[in-house]
């Protein structure tokens, strides 16, 4: 671990490019001192981004049309992201970049990223990350940061990081420093939960597709899609195309699984048709398709959703209770 | 970069020919030609996403066959904003197409064996596509029988065609239509009913099923009652899609995503999933 005061390092990365620092709301354009702790937006705002540009079009003369596609190609450097962010990011890069075809809109945002991750302090009261097998201390990212006061000890974890930080000059830590970083460590894993997910959870849903669970679970929910805006993994998205006169553009928003008009044909069927189906094909999303797809969970335990839900829908509930579900199939 | 690099750009392409295929307009094809220099290879069973600039994108089943040449035909209902601007297009207008998309037929399965295709309505457009492959490739396949239906005689896709293939000695086509009309003198009656009573057999055959959801309903234990086993019968799923990539979320049947890893899938694939259509 090497060390350096806080204010050489972010005037270091003020010179070096576009900064965005995590404060509480989420990332800004500024050179604040980053938060230390999970913000209430993620870093899906910064790689996903609620609206995006695919293409823009021009039709001259109501015959011919004309397009062509619009990448985001600002280097940018996001600074402060907690473990959690940077381990949404990982499960993000499974769907769009890692599976064929890659996202080229996704990849080029990311490619231009450098993740300066920040060790999460004050976890908050509804945080789980400790069931997915890491935790608020874990060193992910490109540089690793972890806040003891009026310094941050610095780790390099890849190239990029390595890139970055090139001709700052970094100390060693002191002893001092390395106790007070394993004391905060002890403090903050602490209050972080593991909710014990069963091993078998993918297969333990699957099996109780049918089971009256899910019309228990969904009873509260009212399908506003707080928890899928929030989430840090949640990533559907919508295509529409805007048009003005002779131009347009197409563009990709966020969407959520939550909304009847999401899985809407335009026959009328549904095939999700009431709240309950829709819960059902989230939760099942996040805890049993991603995983045979991917081999992961598609949740952080970061715990967003269960602060945002206006009805107090709790999905650390909801997967201790999947867990006594019996396994009939 | 390229439009291999970006599977959301779509490639130009000229729509050359609108033909009316049903008698009351709600169906029309629309063949298209990839531009500049553009080209690509396809399979029956495969789609598209045809983009209507300032509309937006829809997927469609192509209706050609590679075998046929370079232009692309589609078969679109008029239903919602992207198929009414196309209905209301013209011949010359420029649009955009991603693709071919999704998966395809197991032709390479198929060889060697017999194929009943089962069609209905307007559910038959990627089922022409798989009949005009087999018949350009006749010696490579066995016995091929089709059963195709309608609610009336004007619905029928392709007429003209279905009619020159009746002809044919190398296929047996059984065309049915839910009432009787004046004129009709083939099959009278829904698909499911024609094909118990033409009763095909299941011995080395392959069965491909796609019509709406009511007549697959009907039709699937049927197939079954004739002997037909599951990992032989094929059917083309269809949901709300976006991006046609897997990526957008929506047309998952459990962990599949019907654009990416469907659309074709056989009953025992299905019986696999979770009941989520």
């Amino acid at each position: 671990m090497k060390r350096i005061a806080k204010s050489k390092l972010i005037e270091f990365l003020k010179s070096k490019g576009e900064l965005w620092v995590k404060t509480r709301e989420g990332f800004q354009q500024s050179d604040a001192e980053a938060f230390a702790g999970r913000a209430s937006k993620s870093v899906k705002n910064m790689v996903l981004p609620r609206e995006e540009t695919l293409l823009v079009f021009f039709k001259p003369d109501g015959k011919n049309v004309d397009y062509d596609e619009i990448y985001d190609d600002r280097k940018r450097i996001l600074f402060g992201l907690s473990p959690c962010d940077a381990k949404s990011i990982e499960l993000l890069d499974l769907t769009f970049i890692k599976t064929s075809p890659t996202d080229s809109y996704y990849k080029q945002r990311r490619e231009n990223s450098v993740l300066v991750v920040l060790a999460c302090n004050s976890p908050s009261k509804t945080c789980f990350c400790k069931s997915f097998g890491y935790g608020p201390f874990t060193e992910l990212g490109d540089v690793f940061l972890v806040d003891i006061g009026d310094v941050y000890l610095v780790k390099i974890l890849s190239d990029k990081g390595k890139a970055l930080l090139e001709g700052l000059e970094l100390e060693d830590a002191a002893d001092a420093e390395l106790a007070k970083l394993e004391e905060l460590k002890s403090t903050a894993e602490s209050k972080v939960q593991d909710i014990g997910i069963p091993k078998d959870i993918a297969d333990r849903l699957y099996a109780n597709f049918e089971s009256d669970f899910w019309e228990k679970i969904a009873f509260r929910c009212v399908n506003c899609g707080a928890c899928t805006f929030y989430c840090p993994t949640c990533y559907c998205f919508d295509i529409q195309d805007v048009e003005r006169t002779n131009w347009g553009w197409r563009e990709r928003t966020w969407d959520s699984c939550m909304f009847a008009i999401y899985s809407l044909e335009t026959s009328g069927h549904n095939p999700r048709p009431t709240g309950m189906h829709r819960m059902r094909n989230r939760i099942m999303h996040k805890f049993s398709y991603y995983e045979k797809i991917h081999g992961q969970h598609l949740c952080v335990g970061c715990g967003r959703c269960v602060d945002v839900c206006p009805t107090g829908f709790d999905i650390r509930e909801v997967v201790k209770q999947a867990a006594k579900l019996e396994v009939t199939r | 970069m390229s439009r291999n690099g970006n599977p959301y750009k779509p490639i130009k392409a000229r729509l050359e020919r609108v033909i009316v295929e049903s008698d009351d307009f709600s169906l029309k094809t629309f063949e298209f030609k990839l531009l500049e220099g553009n080209h690509f290879d396809y399979m029956p069973g495969q789609f598209c996403e045809v983009s209507v600039f300032g509309k937006g994108e829809a997927p469609f089943g192509i209706a050609s066959s590679p075998t046929e040449g370079e232009l692309l035909k589609f078969t679109v209902n008029k239903a919602g904003v992207v198929t009414t601007a196309l209905h209301e297009a013209e011949e010359g207008m420029i649009f955009g197409i991603r693709g071919p998309l999704g998966n395809w037929y197991p032709i390479d399965k198929f060889k060697g064996h017999n194929v009943l295709v089962v069609g209905g309505g307007f559910a038959f457009t990627t089922l022409r596509s798989l009949i005009v492959y087999i018949l350009h490739n006749r010696n490579e396949f066995g016995e091929l029988e089709v059963i195709y239906g309608a609610r009336r005689p004007g619905l029928l896709l392709y007429r003209d065609e279905l009619f020159e293939w009746e002809k044919r000695d190398d296929m047996k086509l059984h065309l049915t239509v839910d009432r009787e009309f004046p004129g009709w003198t083939r099959h009278v009656g829904f698909v499911p009913q024609v094909l118990e009573r033409v009763a095909p057999s299941p011995k080395d055959t392959f069965a491909v099923v796609c019509g709406p959801p009511i007549m697959i309903k009907f039709t699937l234990p049927v197939l079954a009652k004739l002997g037909f086993e599951k990992d032989k019968v094929y059917t083309s799923l269809e949901k709300r899609m976006k991006c046609g990539l897997g990526k957008c979320g929506r047309c998952n049947i459990g962990e599949k995503y019907i654009c990416k890893d469907g659309p074709v899938f056989s009953l025992a694939e299905l019986e696999e999933l979770p009941p989520d259509l």
